[in-house]
C-alpha cells in the first residue's frame, strides 16, 4: 500500500506476522536446529559406542530425532502454505514471489533494495512486511529449500519404511529415478541441508541490520507480530 | 598376396580364407581368421581381439585403493586377478607391506581360483572339442560303467548311472532343441572318442558344473561373493575371530571348517575325475602332441606366483617360479623384472592405437594411448560390415607385448616348462608322469595337447596347494597371528606426492601385471598388461607373430568350413579377450590427442 | 534332458496329484471352465523349452559365470531343462558361422517367443566398432536379435546401467540396453553381477508362470530389488547402537560391528545380497568384513571412493564432499556477513558524524 517508494507514508503499526505465521517460524527453526545437528551425525557418526548393541540405541535415536523434526517442519510448512492462503497479505509474500517478478514495479523496488545494501543508497526504504531481495531470499532459498529438503527428506525416510508405505509411494518411487540412486540423493540432500545453512547466516544478519540501521522493529516483530516505528 | 617369414614360419596369406567370428567358449569377443592350402593346412593366422572398453582412461583421478575393484571388473573369469594385481601395485607404490595371514588368506583365495577356472575351462570351455555329444548316444551304459571304473575310483560310475543319463541325452536330442549343443561339429572326422568315453564326458560335464559352484564357495567366505570377491589394499577386508564374542561376524571355526571340507572335496574331484579324463582324453588325442606349438618351445615367461613369505617376490618365496626362456633355451631361464623399462614393452603397429613411432615399443609406466581404428585397404568389406581383414595394417583392439623384443607365450605351459627347466620336482615328476602314461616323447608337450595337460596338472597342484595354505592359516591361527590388514598407510595424506608401483600376478592364463603412478593421493597413470595379451597380440612392426597366430600355423585342417581344428588350439589356450583389450591415457580426457610421458 | 515343465516338477518332488490340482487352481483362477483343466495339464506337460539367445557385449563375463553358480535351480538344470539355451557364446558348441546360424534359427522358428539375454552393453562411438561381431557393430545384433523377442532380460549392471566402461569419461560411449531397444519390455536385472540365484529366479518366474515378474520404475523386479541391503543387514541393530568398525582388522572388525564408517554401500543399494545372500547363501560381503560398493546401483562407479561415507563431489576438488563444500561455503557467507556489518557499521558512524540530516530527509 505504499504510496512513495521510500514508504515513510506507511501507517504503523501494522500487524504484520499473525499468530500462526509466528508459531510456524519458531517452530521451524527449532526443527532445523535438530535437523541439522542430527543429519550432521548421521552422515559423520559420533565414536563407536562400547557394549552390546542391545544397550544403546544412539543412533537410532539420531535418526528418530531426525525424522521427528523432519515431521515437524513437514508439517509447519503445510500449514504454513495453509496459512498463506486464508492470511493477511503478508503470509503470502514469500510465495508469490514468481508473480510479482513479472511486474517492473517489484524490480525498480528490488534494486532500491540492492542498491542501499551495496551502500549506494544511504537508508533502506521502509516495508511493512519483507523488503523485495527479502522476500526473494525467502522464496530462492527457504521455500525452494525447504520443498526439495521436505521432498528429498521423506524419499530417504521412505527407503526405511520400505515399499508400501506412503513415504516410499510417493516420494521415494520417484525421487531416487529422477536423482538417480540413493547414493545421489543422500548427496543432494546434504548440500542441501548446506544450502539452509548459509540462508539462515544472512537470514539472521540481515534481521538484525535492519532491526538496528532501518528504525522499524523486526526482530520483535516475530514475536509480537506488530511492527511499529522505533522512537 | 604375399609371403612373410618370420620366427622359422612362413606366413602365406595366398590361399582360401577363413573366418572364425566370434570364437565360442571363451572370455570376450576373438575373431580368427586363417589362409589354408589346398590340402587344407593352416598357412597364415590372423587373430583380432574385437572389443575396447577404455578401462585405464576411467581410472585416472581415482583413488588407487579403489583401484582394484574397478580393474577386477576387466574379468569375470578369472575374477580377483586384477584385483590381486592391482592391490599389489599399490601396496608396491607406497610400501606397504600385508600381515603373514592376509597373505596367506590371498594364496588361498587365488588358488581357489585357479582350480575353478581351470575346471570350468577344461569341462565347459574345452571338451566338446574333444568330446562328441552325439556319438554317446551310442554307448553302452554297461560298458561306459566299466571304462569309468577302470580309470577311477569316483563313485557316480554304476551302469544305472549312464544308462539313466543316456535316456535323458537321448529325450533330449529327440527334442530338437539343442540348445548350445547346436550346430556343434558333431560326426567331425577328428573326433576320436569311442562313443563310451564321449558319455563318460558329458555325465563328468554335468558333474563339473554343478561342483564348479562349490569350490569358489572359498572365495566367498574370504571375500564376500563370487564372481568378483572383495579384496583390500593393505591385506584381506575379513578379520579372524576365532575366541570371543562378535565372532559369527568374522572367519570363526565353522567358516574355517568349511574352507577345510570344500578343499578336500575340490582334491577329490580334481584327482579323480579331472585327471583321470584328461588322460583318457589325451590317450586318443596323442597326434594332438604335434599340433599347435607355436611360441611353446621357444619363448616362455612366466612372473611367478604364491609368495610362501609375504612380500617376498623371489623365487625363493615364490612356489611356482618366475623367469622366461628364449629362443628355445631350457638352460637359461632369464630373470624377470617387471620395473626394467627395457625387458617389458608393447608395441602398436597393427593394433588400432597410435604411438608417434611407431617401430619403437613403450614400458607400461610410460606406455602411451591413443586410440585409432581404421582398416588396410585390403580389408574385404565396409567398416561395419569387415568381412576379411587385412593383416597388413592395423587388425586388433590387443596391443602386441614382447619380452626383450620377443614374442612370448604365457600360461600353464609356459609355467610348467620353465618349472620342470629349473629342476623344481613339484612341475617335473607330474610332467614325466603324463609322458609315460601317454608313451610320448617330452617335445609333445609343446603342444595343443601339452597346454591342456598342464592346465589339467596345475589344477591339481593348486588343490592341493590350498591345502597346504590352509594348514598355514590354521597354524597362524593357533599361534594367535590374526592380523589381516595393515593400515598404516590407510589414509592418503600419509602417502608420498608422487609414487609408482608395479604388481604381478600369474594368473590362471598367464603373467598379468599392473602398472601405476599415483601423484596427489590419486591415479595418475594406469597400466596393465594381461595374459591374453601376450597370448592374442597381432603382429609387431618387425611382423614377429604371437603366440595365437603362431600356434595355428601349420596346423592341418579335415573341414575348413568346420574349425574345430582352429578351435582346439585357441582353446588350448583359454582366451580371456575382455583382458586383452584395454588401454592406458595418462591423460585422460581427450581420446584423439593423449600425450605420455 | 528335453525335459517339459511337468518333468521339472517332477523331479522337484511335485507329484501327479499335485501337479493336476495346479492345472485345475490354474484353470479356476483364470475363469475357464474346469474342462479345460485336462487341457492345460497337456500343455505344460508338452510345452517345448523357450528359447533364449543370450548375447555378450561390453562386459567381462562375471554375470554368465554367476549364473552357472545358481544352485536352486542347479544351473544344468536351469539350462538342459528349464530353458533352451540356444545361443551363449560361452557355453555353445558351435562358433562363428554355425554359431550365427543357431540365432537366425530360433529368431525364425521361435519369432515373438524367445527371450532375449543380454550381458553388457553396447558402444556407440566409432560407429559402434569398439565392440566388433562377425565384422559388425555388436549394437547391430543388438537391434536385430530384439526385434522379434518376446522379452528382454539386461542381465547386470553393464546392460541395466552401464556399469564400469560407461564410468566417467566413458570413452567408449558405452550406453545401457534400454537406449538401445525402445519397444520391448525389458527386466533389468543389476548387480556386477547379480546374485546367481536371483538370476535364475527371474528365469524360472517367466517361464513357470508365462509373465513378467512385477517391475519398479527402474524396471528392476520387486520381488528381488525393492529393499535396500541396509534394511535386512544382520549388522544392522550395530549401525542402531551406534557401534562402527573404526579401521580395517580393528576389535570392531572381529566382532563384526557395523561398516558404515568404512564406506558401506549398505544404506543406498538395493538389492538382495542381505538376504538371498551369495553362493547358495555362504555370505555377502559384509559379511565378509568388506563395505557393499554398491554394484547394483545405477553409476555406482562415480559416486566417490569405496571407503567414504559421504560422496566426493569433483566439480569442488579432489577432496570435497558436501560437508566439506557446506562448511567451506558457510566460512564464506560468514566472512562476508562480517564484512558487510563492519561497512554498515563505519558507515553509520560517518552518519552520525555529519548530523541528523539523513533522518531530516
Amino acid at each position: 500500500m505504499s504510496t512513495t517508494m521510500e514508504g515513510r507514508d506507511l501507517k504503523f503499526p501494522v500487524y504484520v506476522w499473525e499468530a500462526p505465521v509466528r508459531l510456524w517460524h519458531w517452530t521451524m527453526a527449532l526443527a532445523m536446529l535438530v535437523l541439522w545437528g542430527t543429519g550432521y551425525f548421521i552422515g559423520s557418526p559420533l565414536p563407536s559406542v562400547p557394549g552390546e548393541a542391545s544397550e544403546s540405541y544412539l543412533m537410532g535415536y539420531i535418526r528418530f530425532a531426525h525424522f521427528a523434526a523432519g515431521y515437524i517442519f513437514a508439517v509447519a510448512f503445510l500449514l504454513r502454505v495453509y496459512w498463506a492462503i486464508v492470511g493477511n497479505r503478508h503470509a503470502r509474500e514469500i510465495f508469490l514471489v514468481p508473480l510479482y517478478m513479472l511486474r517492473p514495479a517489484w524490480w525498480r523496488s528490488f534494486f532500491r533494495v540492492v542498491a542501499h545494501y551495496l551502500f549506494i543508497r544511504p537508508r533502506n526504504d521502509w516495508h511493512q512486511g519483507h523488503n523485495q531481495l527479502a522476500m526473494a531470499a525467502m522464496f530462492g532459498m527457504y521455500v525452494l529449500g525447504a520443498v526439495f529438503m521436505i521432498v528429498t527428506g521423506f524419499a530417504l525416510y521412505g527407503e526405511g519404511t520400505l515399499a508400501g508405505s506412503w513415504a516410499n509411494r510417493y516420494f521415494t518411487s520417484w525421487v531416487l529415478p529422477l536423482l538417480g540412486q540413493s547414493q545421489a540423493v543422500h548427496t543432494w540432500h546434504h548440500l542441501c541441508a548446506w544450502y539452509l545453512f548459509w540462508f539462515t547466516i544472512v537470514h539472521l544478519y540481515f534481521v538484525i541490520r535492519e532491526d538496528i540501521t532501518s528504525g522499524l522493529t523486526v526482530v520483535s516483530s516475530m514475536i509480537s507480530g506488530w511492527r511499529d516505528i522505533k522512537n | 598376396m604375399s609371403v612373410i617369414e618370420t620366427q622359422g614360419f612362413k606366413l602365406d596369406n595366398s590361399g582360401k580364407r577363413v573366418v572364425v567370428d566370434p570364437i565360442c567358449r571363451i572370455e570376450g569377443h576373438l575373431r580368427i581368421e586363417c589362409n589354408v592350402d589346398a590340402k587344407g593346412k593352416i598357412t597364415n593366422a590372423v587373430s583380432t581381439g574385437t572389443m575396447w572398453r577404455g578401462l585405464e582412461v576411467i581410472l585416472k583421478g581415482r583413488d588407487p585403493r579403489d583401484a582394484w575393484a574397478f580393474t577386477e571388473r576387466i574379468c569375470g573369469v578369472c575374477t580377483g586377478v586384477h584385483a590381486l594385481a592391482s592391490v599389489r601395485s599399490v601396496e608396491d607404490a607406497l610400501g606397504i607391506a600385508i600381515p603373514d595371514t592376509a597373505n596367506i588368506i590371498r594364496n588361498l583365495m587365488h588358488a581357489t581360483l585357479y582350480a575353478q577356472d581351470h575346471l570350468v575351462h577344461f569341462y565347459h570351455l574345452h571338451a566338446l572339442d574333444w568330446v562328441d555329444v552325439v556319438s554317446a548316444l551310442k554307448a553302452d551304459p554297461k560298458k561306459t560303467s566299466e571304462l569309468a571304473q577302470s580309470i577311477s575310483g569316483w563313485p557316480n560310475s554304476s551302469p544305472g548311472y549312464f544308462r539313466d543319463l543316456a535316456v535323458r541325452l537321448t529325450k533330449f536330442v529327440e527334442s530338437g532343441q539343442l540348445g548350445p549343443f547346436r550346430n556343434g561339429y558333431w560326426g567331425h572326422p577328428d573326433y576320436k572318442l569311442p562313443p563310451e568315453a564321449n558319455l563318460m564326458a558329458v555325465a563328468h560335464y554335468l558333474e563339473a558344473l554343478d561342483f564348479q559352484k562349490e569350490i569358489v564357495k572359498i572365495q566367498t567366505i574370504f571375500g564376500g561373493k563370487n564372481p568378483h570377491p572383495n579384496w583390500l589394499v593393505g591385506g584381506v577386508p575379513c578379520s579372524i575371530n576365532v575366541d570371543r564374542a562378535g565372532a559369527v561376524g568374522a572367519i570363526n571355526m565353522e567358516r574355517l571348517n568349511m574352507v577345510g571340507k570344500i578343499i578336500d572335496d575340490t582334491i577329490d574331484f580334481i584327482d579323480n575325475v579331472y585327471i583321470p579324463d584328461l588322460l583318457a582324453i589325451a590317450s586318443f588325442y596323442k597326434h594332438w602332441g604335434a599340433i599347435g606349438n607355436g611360441l611353446a618351445s621357444t619363448n616362455l615367461l612366466s612372473y611367478g606366483e604364491f609368495p610362501d613369505i609375504a612380500n617376498d617376490q623371489s623365487n625363493k618365496s615364490l612356489l611356482m617360479p618366475r623367469g622366461a626362456i628364449l629362443a628355445g633355451d631350457l638352460k637359461n631361464i632369464h630373470a624377470v623384472d617387471l620395473k626394467d623399462p627395457a625387458q617389458i614393452q608393447e608395441f602398436v603397429a597393427h593394433s588400432w592405437y597410435k604411438y608417434a613411432d611407431e617401430t619403437k615399443g613403450l614400458h607400461p609406466w610410460d606406455g602411451v594411448t591413443e586410440p585409432h581404428f581404421e582398416l588396410g585397404k585390403g580389408t574385404k568389406g565396409s567398416k561395419t560390415d569387415i568381412r576379411e581383414i587385412d593383416e597388413s595394417a592395423k587388425y586388433s583392439w590387443v596391443k602386441s607385448p614382447r619380452f626383450k623384443g620377443q614374442p612370448v607365450e604365457v600360461g600353464p605351459l609356459a609355467r610348467y616348462v620353465i618349472g620342470y627347466a629349473m629342476g623344481n620336482p613339484e612341475f617335473k615328476e607330474p610332467v614325466d608322469m603324463v609322458l609315460r602314461k601317454l608313451d610320448v616323447p617330452l617335445p609333445a608337450i609343446f603342444s595343443t595337447l601339452g597346454r591342456t595337460a598342464a592346465r589339467g596338472l596345475e589344477a591339481s597342484w593348486a588343490a592341493h596347494k590350498m591345502k597346504y595354505f590352509y594348514g598355514k592359516l590354521m597354524a597362524n591361527i593357533k599361534a594367535g597371528k590374526l592380523d589381516t590388514a595393515n593400515v598404516d598407510k590407510w589414509e592418503p595424506a600419509t602417502w608420498d606426492k608422487e609414487a609408482k608401483g608395479a604388481g604381478f600376478c600369474e594368473a590362471p592364463r598367464g603373467a598379468l601385471g599392473h602398472w601405476i603412478r599415483i601423484k596427489d593421493t590419486k591415479i595418475a597413470n594406469y597400466q596393465c598388461i594381461v595374459p591374453t595379451t601376450w597370448n592374442a597380440g597381432p603382429r609387431d612392426h618387425k611382423n614377429q607373430i604371437g603366440a595365437y597366430e603362431a600356434s595355428l600355423m601349420n596346423t592341418p585342417m579335415a573341414k575348413p568350413e568346420h574349425p574345430l581344428e582352429i578351435l582346439r588350439t585357441i582353446h588350448s589356450f583359454d582366451p580371456c579377450l575382455a583382458c586383452a583389450s584395454h588401454v592406458i591415457s595418462p591423460d585422460g580426457q581427450e581420446l584423439a590427442q593423449v600425450q605420455v610421458r | 534332458m528335453s525335459d517339459t515343465f511337468y518333468d521339472v516338477l517332477r523331479r522337484q518332488g511335485i507329484s501327479r496329484r499335485s501337479f493336476l490340482k495346479f492345472c485345475s487352481l490354474t484353470t479356476a483362477s483364470l475363469g475357464l471352465s474346469p474342462t479345460v483343466a485336462p487341457q492345460i495339464a497337456h500343455a505344460l506337460e508338452t510345452k517345448p523349452r523357450t528359447p533364449v539367445i543370450w548375447i555378450e557385449g561390453l562386459e567381462c563375463t562375471c554375470c554368465s559365470e554367476s549364473f552357472i553358480r545358481s544352485a536352486h535351480p542347479l544351473a544344468k538344470d536351469a539350462v538342459l531343462s528349464l530353458l533352451s539355451l540356444d545361443y551363449h557364446m560361452t557355453l555353445a558348441a558351435a562358433a562363428g558361422e554355425q554359431l550365427h546360424e543357431n540365432a537366425l534359427h530360433t529368431i525364425e522358428k521361435y519369432k515373438g517367443n524367445y527371450i532375449l539375454a543380454i550381458e553388457g552393453n553396447p558402444p556407440l562411438n566409432e560407429d559402434g566398432m569398439y565392440c566388433i561381431y562377425y565384422g559388425k557393430p555388436f549394437v547391430e545384433a543388438v537391434k536385430h536379435y530384439a526385434k522379434d523377442a518376446k522379452a528382454v532380460i539386461a542381465w547386470g549392471s553393464c546392460a541395466s546401467w552401464g556399469c564400469v566402461q560407461a564410468a566417467k569419461p566413458n570413452p567408449t560411449n558405452a550406453v545401457p540396453i534400454d537406449k538401445v531397444i525402445t519397444d520391448k519390455p525389458i527386466i533389468k536385472v543389476p548387480g556386477c553381477p547379480p546374485i546367481a540365484e536371483v538370476m535364475s529366479a527371474i528365469v524360472t518366474y517367466v517361464l513357470t508362470f508365462d509373465r513378467l515378474p512385477e517391475l519398479d520404475r527402474q524396471g528392476r523386479p520387486k520381488m528381488f530389488y525393492s529393499q535396500r541391503i541396509h534394511d535386512k543387514c544382520y549388522r544392522r541393530p550395530h549401525f542402531d547402537a551406534g557401534q562402527f568398525v573404526e579401521k580395517w582388522d580393528d576389535e570392531g572388525a572381529r566382532a563384526g560391528l557395523c561398516l558404515y564408517k568404512m564406506g558401506c554401500k549398505g544404506p543406498t543399494t538395493y538389492n538382495a545380497c542381505s538376504t538371498t545372500r551369495w553362493n547358495e547363501g555362504v555370505s555377502f560381503p559384509i559379511q565378509s568384513g568388506h563395505g557393499c560398493i554398491g554394484c547394483s546401483e545405477d553409476g555406482f562407479w562415480d559416486k566417490g571412493s569405496f571407503y567414504d561415507r559421504l560422496t566426493t563431489i569433483p566439480a569442488f576438488g579432489i577432496e570435497a564432499n558436501a560437508d566439506k563444500v557446506g562448511a567451506v561455503a558457510a566460512g564464506v557467507v560468514g566472512a562476508a556477513v562480517v564484512a558487510h556489518a563492519a561497512v554498515t557499521a563505519i558507515k553509520k558512524a560517518s552518519e552520525k558524524g555529519s548530523g541528523a540530516k539523513v533522518e531530516e530527509k
